[in-house]
């Protein structure tokens, strides 16, 4: 039953076939501009009306890239709390190749605001920080 | 719904026979428009009955180099199979097949690789 060399391929689809361990997690975001936004940590999918009788009619689909501090869970186990978790949606993502491209400037997304603190209150105050290097 | 809350769960039968455990997600672009991609629907799941996880998708793919980590990693990841959403019958704790769920090769086509 399990023999793999068995088993049938999978019906052909109309799209573009995503496996979120390949082509989605880890990957880099970025904006239109190359600036890096994050990494995908996770995928946020819509949730089955019934969970107990699943409708083979309306599968979920993905709503929202997820970014957060991670770390700690990938290293000590555990689950983020839903609150930690940053949210880009999925309707700003523009192509999900080798980097997944976002049609947003980081600037505006809530994933980069470390980078952004980092700018204004850290770089901004080192001499010369404040323009490109001549 | 947080797709690694969906990645370990084990895999049952209809009949309550351990399958495997998820090792990955399969979406598919061909959903309605959302954005300026099609919404990407979650087409299946791919079970492994050994392995917890899935490294560089090597039994999915024609990646056969390095030789010896190759066929370790397929040898890991032997017996991995698709199943499709519509024969998922429920997902909590455990995810369960309905009767008579089509077990298909997780392997990916050129194109989609």
């Amino acid at each position: 039953m399990n023999d793999r060399r068995a088993l049938p391929a999978p019906p052909p689809v109309a799209g573009r076939v995503l496996d979120a361990g390949l082509d989605l997690l880890d990957r880099q975001i970025l904006d239109p501009d190359g600036v890096p936004v994050s990494t995908v940590d996770d995928l946020e999918l819509t949730t089955p009306d019934d969970p107990a009788h699943l409708d083979p009619e309306h599968p979920p689909v993905i709503s929202a890239l997820l970014t957060g501090p991670i770390l700690l869970t990938r290293v000590f186990g555990g689950r983020l709390p839903d609150s930690r978790f940053i949210r880009i949606p999925w309707k700003v993502v523009t192509d999900p190749g080798v980097v997944l491209s976002v049609g947003v400037h980081a600037d505006s997304l809530d994933a980069s605001w470390t980078e952004r603190w980092m700018r204004d209150h850290v770089i901004a105050r080192i001499p010369g920080g404040r323009h490109d290097p001549e | 719904m947080i797709l690694s809350d969906l990645l370990g769960r084990p895999v049952l039968d209809d009949a309550g026979r351990r399958l495997g455990q998820v090792v990955d997600a399969r979406f598919v672009l061909d959903g309605p428009p959302d954005g300026s991609l099609a919404a990407a629907r979650l087409h299946g799941l791919v079970v492994s009955p050994h392995a917890h996880s899935s490294f560089d998708g090597y039994e999915r793919t024609g990646v056969d180099a390095p030789a010896l980590i190759a066929r370790f990693l397929r040898w890991r990841a032997r017996g991995s199979f698709l199943v499709l959403w519509g024969d998922l019958e429920s997902i909590g704790d455990q995810v369960r097949l309905r009767e008579g769920a089509t077990l298909y090769s997780p392997r990916l086509s050129e194109s989609e690789v």
